[in-house]
């Protein structure tokens, strides 16, 4: 694999960023001793930290990264060797995946050993929800760098997305309170059938929507990454 | 063997900005072809499309026999590329930033072997953002260099580098063309042109408007010849005064201008104070294409 070299040498680069490191695996680590406060029942909590890191550790960073290479013309000197444009974004991204997928492992853990939350019935719906979770959030953040100008501006840029999939999700407070009509709208969104799929792996629930709802975001994630990705800064 | 061809390239941009209008050239292998022109003559945009980053609007380019938009993959591994403006991480190492690349090509060569061609191999543990522009500069043809091109792109190869190392690089650019490299060069440096070019093209305004080898494209221009004369003699050729009292000949044939003008002023017994008589050189060609065309 080649877009691997790309990704060695982001590693190198998140390891050298205080900013990303500190956010990435300090801010996780001190979430940690809080989680043993918590009585509730653990397996919403799981599904919730794992949306968390889909959203901050994959997402956010993302757009970040793609537009710190994009403006220090990175991005453009690969695009002219010989790796193709999905080696370039995957080798870009895959720090960040590493990343959210061990803080993922890290809350699971945690809060399995406090609530004792017995282990996933039908784990491989958490594996399509999180590995189909990850592959939606490296495409948004890929199409959310092409409208953010500068990494400072990524932090605005940014919101729509975090904000609607963090109420839509029900992650802040559950979908029934709202109206019927708005509730059975926020489905669609993109977190929300990751984090069905993770429910249904532990206990039950529906899978065959979440799975095509997440197909079809991925879907228009490839489309809205061909339309508007950009390679070169914008003048 | 042609190596890349271009026919008729247009290129247009979202805006309807024309940059390129109808540009034809053809580099053979083993050549070095130089595209000059004043900024924003459309030499970059003529390169890029030549490199595969774009689709021309119109015409067609091949390079290797391929299109190397369409056929990226077929075209990349055999050439490598200097981009006018180039990016790497600042805060990766040079030897890091030469192995990432050199883990993304099919067959590259020992990145301290690159780093030594372009002088960088005491530089390579120091970050990228403590390199001046000369030493990033190197390092992007290093890079350009790892995958052991077959064609080379060099966009203003030697913009910002100190005289000893432009020179350098001179060298390390005949020493491929030896081994067989083709080279597409755009710079600002005429001499660069005039000393590494076997072919050139005069770009302006998104057109070609002179093409052929230096001296074919310089020929079309007249020799001078200047001196101060002494005042109150009446000169045997046809010339130019200027207010300094200093006058310049244009002619086409130096030779016999020059022996004509020397014999009067043996003869006369005149001393052709602060005498220089010199061909046309890239220069003089290019500033008067450049003046004609405006």
């Amino acid at each position: 694999m080649r877009a691997v070299a790309i990704g060695k040498a982001e590693l190198k680069l998140f390891w050298r960023n205080r900013t990303a490191l500190f956010n990435s695996l300090l801010l996780p680590l001190l979430l940690a001793p809080v989680l043993y406060s918590v009585d509730a029942d653990g397996v919403p909590l799981v599904v919730g930290l794992v949306g968390f890191a889909l959203l901050m550790a994959v997402y956010y960073n993302l757009v970040t990264t793609f537009v710190a290479r994009r403006e220090e013309l990175v991005l453009k000197r690969l695009r002219v060797g010989e790796l193709t444009d999905p080696e370039i974004l995957a080798g870009a991204a895959l720090p960040s995946v590493v990343v959210a997928l061990g803080q993922m492992v890290l809350y699971s853990a945690v809060v399995g050993v406090i609530t004792g939350v017995a282990l996933p019935a039908r784990p491989w719906f958490i594996l399509l929800g999180v590995l189909g979770g990850t592959a939606v959030f490296v495409l948004l953040a890929a199409a959310s760098s092409a409208f953010t100008r500068t990494v400072e501006m990524a932090q605005v840029t940014s919101l729509p997305v975090l904000m609607a999939c963090m109420l839509g999700s029900g992650l802040v407070f559950p979908l029934s309170v709202l109206p019927s009509g708005l509730a059975t709208v926020l489905q669609y969104l993109p977190l929300t059938p990751v984090l069905e799929l993770l429910r249904a792996g532990w206990a039950d629930g529906p899978v065959l929507k979440p799975v095509s709802v997440l197909a079809v975001w991925i879907v228009l994630g490839t489309y809205a990454v061909r339309q508007w990705f950009r390679w070169d800064p914008r003048r | 063997m042609t190596a890349i061809e271009v026919r008729g390239l247009t290129r247009r941009y979202s805006g309807g900005f024309e940059a390129v209008r109808g540009v034809s050239f053809e580099v053979e292998k083993g050549e070095m072809f130089a595209l000059l022109g004043t900024n924003g003559a459309g030499k970059t945009s003529t390169v890029e499309v030549v490199e595969g980053l774009s689709r021309p609007a119109e015409g067609s380019v091949r390079v290797l026999g391929h299109d190397p938009f369409a056929e990226r993959s077929l075209v990349r591994p055999r050439m490598g590329v200097m981009l006018q403006e180039g990016g790497f991480p600042p805060d990766l190492t040079v030897a890091e930033a030469a192995r990432m690349w050199a883990g993304t090509l099919t067959s590259p060569r020992p990145v301290d072997e690159a780093l030594a061609l372009v002088d960088l191999a005491h530089r390579a543990s120091v970050r990228v953002k403590q390199l001046s522009g000369g030493e990033r500069r190197r390092l992007d043809l290093a890079l350009a260099l790892l995958g052991k091109p077959e064609v080379l792109f060099l966009d203003e190869p030697t913009t910002g580098l100190d005289p000893e190392s432009r020179r350098n690089t001179w060298e390390l650019i005949r020493a491929l063309l030896r081994e067989g490299v083709t080279v597409l060069l755009t710079t600002h440096y005429l001499e660069e042109a005039q000393a590494l070019a076997d072919r050139l093209a005069i770009m302006h305004r998104g057109r070609i408007v002179a093409q052929g080898t230096v001296s074919e494209v310089v020929d079309a221009y007249p020799s001078r010849i200047s001196f101060t004369p002494p005042s109150g003699v009446a000169l045997p050729v046809v010339a130019d005064v200027e207010s300094s009292g200093r006058v310049t000949v244009r002619t086409n044939e130096l030779q016999s201008t020059l022996h004509e003008l020397l014999v009067w002023a043996a003869h006369n017994n005149v001393e052709l104070s602060g005498l220089d008589a010199r061909s046309a050189s890239l220069e003089e060609a290019f500033l008067a294409i450049a003046e004609e065309a405006a």
